[in-house]
């Protein structure tokens, strides 16, 4: 119809290529080692940088948000409208003396911040950001993630067990437990998505979403996943309205009672960058990634949604989603322990199941909008 | 499940000391009530949750809404809101004459012997006035029983909140400025019949000028530099 009223202005949309960081270090190594030595050292670098750069700007942003769902202000004296407020608290982190406990099992207690932020690294690596933006596209990435994921947990599970501390050790506990369950809704909603891309590899799920995105493409079964991600994602993650692990009002500190300076930012760290992975996450397999917003068989809209480079897409989205869970935290009450448990077991997991099936159907008997 | 009711509820209205007061009886509803359907109760949650997120994004989107201040950048223009308790003020009409004549009732209403009134009587007119009014801010507790407690309605709260010091000494204030007649004093002194214009005046000449910090202060009667110490009678 478009086509009909503005003429062809594009014939087809255009086609992405993906070039990930690894494929450029492997294509480089044969001919210039030096330069497959300087794709590697980028990618070092520019996940290092970019974790503690996104950190501090979720950081900030988190509370500027915060304030204003308030009525408050946040952050206003450190630079303009507060922006450097971040960068202040991370140097005063990084120069906090490095507490120990007197009877802490010292070698977990010194290891376990580490093991959380490995964790984070290791997804934020697969995350595809653009089609020449990420570093490895494993072809399991789903699958990978997140079993990476399940290796935070650790880090927060040891963190309060070798405190020696009896609010860490509940919060450990609780962690545990809330993770255990709500691991198994984020696997069933990836799975939904996974069906319909068949694939595990997160640029293919991207790519097939040319023709528009899963939350709406695979009917309300896409919706259905992307809520039950977005609740099990969050309880994951540990924010509230799922922030038991770390309850102020019952556990002081939760599992990071006991860390000061460097490891306390490490695990801090770790979590808001948890948050955009899992943001990230929910953004290429529902939303579409990097691929702009395309209708199936509208050529010339194709076109115009082509024009707005693939970054920018992938960022907006994420941004949306970010939002929407700051939006959840600073909004609802935290939950009790048992209500936690029973809208996993009692809510989410059938309502998954009932929507894996459904999923199931739909790919079999291939009733997706747009089905070209 | 046990609950209150909304639409159950009754309304009435009451009148007590001609101030109408608003009753809402609302029963709880039956202990044995039918639980709900799965769905009902699904469809309420998430209306609730959808109407307190309506109402954080709404204060998110109306920057009008915050109510920090940017203090002390905006010292100049800041406002206190009307009920602020700032600190106690004797109230002066626009020539500069008090409401106060000394008669003690903050004094006894004060629950922390915040308030030390010193009298004396007029020369000039024979009645009693204030001589001193000393408030001690470091005892106060902003309670506002002196105010409620003033006939005169002599004192208010002024919206200075700058209160700090080094010396808690510099916490006890005289509040009057002048010691000598109020304007009531004035006033009446000048509608009795056939009082020449020079007893006013004379009346008026009685007025001695008060400061914030002349008069006696605490810790253990030791004077410092531009405070006198501490009279103890
Ligand atoms: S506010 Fe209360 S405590 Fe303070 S001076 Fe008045 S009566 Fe005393
Ligand atoms: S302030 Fe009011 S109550 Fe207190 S002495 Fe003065 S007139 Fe009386």
């Amino acid at each position: 119809m478009l086509d009909f009223l503005f003429g062809q202005l594009v014939a087809t949309h255009a086609t992405f290529d993906v070039v990930t960081l690894s494929d450029r270090t492997t294509q480089a190594l044969a001919e210039d080692p030096w330069l497959a030595a300087g794709y590697a050292l980028l990618g070092l670098a520019g996940v290092g940088g970019f974790l503690s750069l996104l950190g501090m700007a979720l950081i900030y942003v988190e509370r500027k948000v915060a304030a204003h769902f308030q009525c408050r202000l946040g952050p206003m004296r450190v630079g303009w409208h507060g922006m450097l407020q971040s960068v202040a608290d991370a140097i005063k982190l990084l120069l906090k003396e490095d507490i120990i406990p007197d009877r802490a099992d010292r070698v977990l207690f010194l290891i376990a911040p580490v093991f959380s932020i490995i964790a984070t690294t290791l997804g934020l690596i697969l995350i595809p950001m653009s089609p020449s933006l990420q570093v490895v596209d494993l072809n399991i990435g789903v699958i990978f993630i997140s079993a990476v994921s399940s290796f935070g947990v650790l880090g927060i599970l040891l963190a309060g067990w070798s405190s020696n501390n009896k609010w860490s050790l509940l919060g450990a506990m609780r962690a545990g437990a809330q993770f255990i369950s709500y691991e198994i809704s984020v696997t069933l909603s990836l799975l939904v998505v996974t069906l319909f891309a068949g694939s595990l590899q997160l640029s293919e799920i991207v790519q097939s979403q040319q023709d528009g995105w899963w939350i709406w493409r695979g009917h309300i079964v896409g919706l259905v996943a992307f809520f039950v991600f977005l609740i099990a994602s969050t309880a994951e993650l540990n924010r509230p309205p799922f922030d038991l692990p770390e309850a102020e009002s019952e556990l002081t500190g939760g599992f990071h009672t006991e860390y000061s300076g460097l490891r306390f930012s490490f695990f801090f760290l770790a979590e808001f960058i948890n948050m955009f992975i899992a943001s990230a996450l929910a953004a290429t397999l529902f939303l579409g990634g990097w691929m702009p917003f395309h209708i199936g068989g509208l050529h010339t809209f194709n076109g115009l949604m082509d024009l707005i480079p693939p970054g920018l897409w992938f960022a907006g989205k994420t941004t949306f989603i970010i939002f929407l869970i700051m939006w959840v935290r600073w909004t609802f009450p935290r939950l009790r322990v048992d209500q936690l448990m029973r809208l996993e077991w009692k809510f989410l997991l059938p309502v998954g199941f009932i929507n894996l099936f459904a999923a199931a159907t739909l790919v079999i008997t291939k009733l997706y909008f747009f089905p070209w | 499940m046990s609950y209150i009711d909304p639409k159950k509820s009754s309304r009435s209205a009451i009148e007590v000391g001609g101030v109408p007061v608003n009753i809402v009886v609302a029963p709880r509803g039956a202990t044995g009530d039918k639980r709900e359907g799965l769905l009902t109760i699904f469809y309420k949650s998430v209306k609730s949750l959808l109407t307190g997120m309506k109402v954080t994004i709404g204060y998110l989107v109306r920057p009008s809404t915050v109510v920090t201040q940017q203090y002390p950048e905006n010292r100049e223009t800041l406002k206190m809101f009307e009920r602020f308790r700032g600190q106690l003020r004797l109230v002066k009409d626009e020539n500069g004459y008090m409401n106060c004549n000394g008669c003690d009732f903050c004094e006894k209403a004060c629950p922390n012997g915040s308030i030390i009134l010193q009298d004396r009587r007029n020369s000039v007119s024979g009645k009693s006035e204030l001589e001193r009014y000393l408030w001690r801010l470091d005892s106060c507790t902003f309670c506002n029983a002196c105010i409620q407690a003033c006939p005169h309605d002599a004192l208010e709260w002024s919206d200075g909140f700058e209160a700090a010091v080094y010396d808690r000494r510099l916490l006890v204030y005289t509040l009057n400025d002048y010691a000598g007649p109020p304007v009531n004093h004035i006033k009446r002194f000048k509608k009795k019949a056939g009082t020449p214009e020079d007893r006013v005046e004379e009346l008026l000449a009685t007025m001695e000028p008060r400061h914030q910090y002349g008069g006696p202060t605490p810790l253990s009667g030791k004077g410092m530099p531009g405070v006198p110490p501490l009279k103890t009678d």
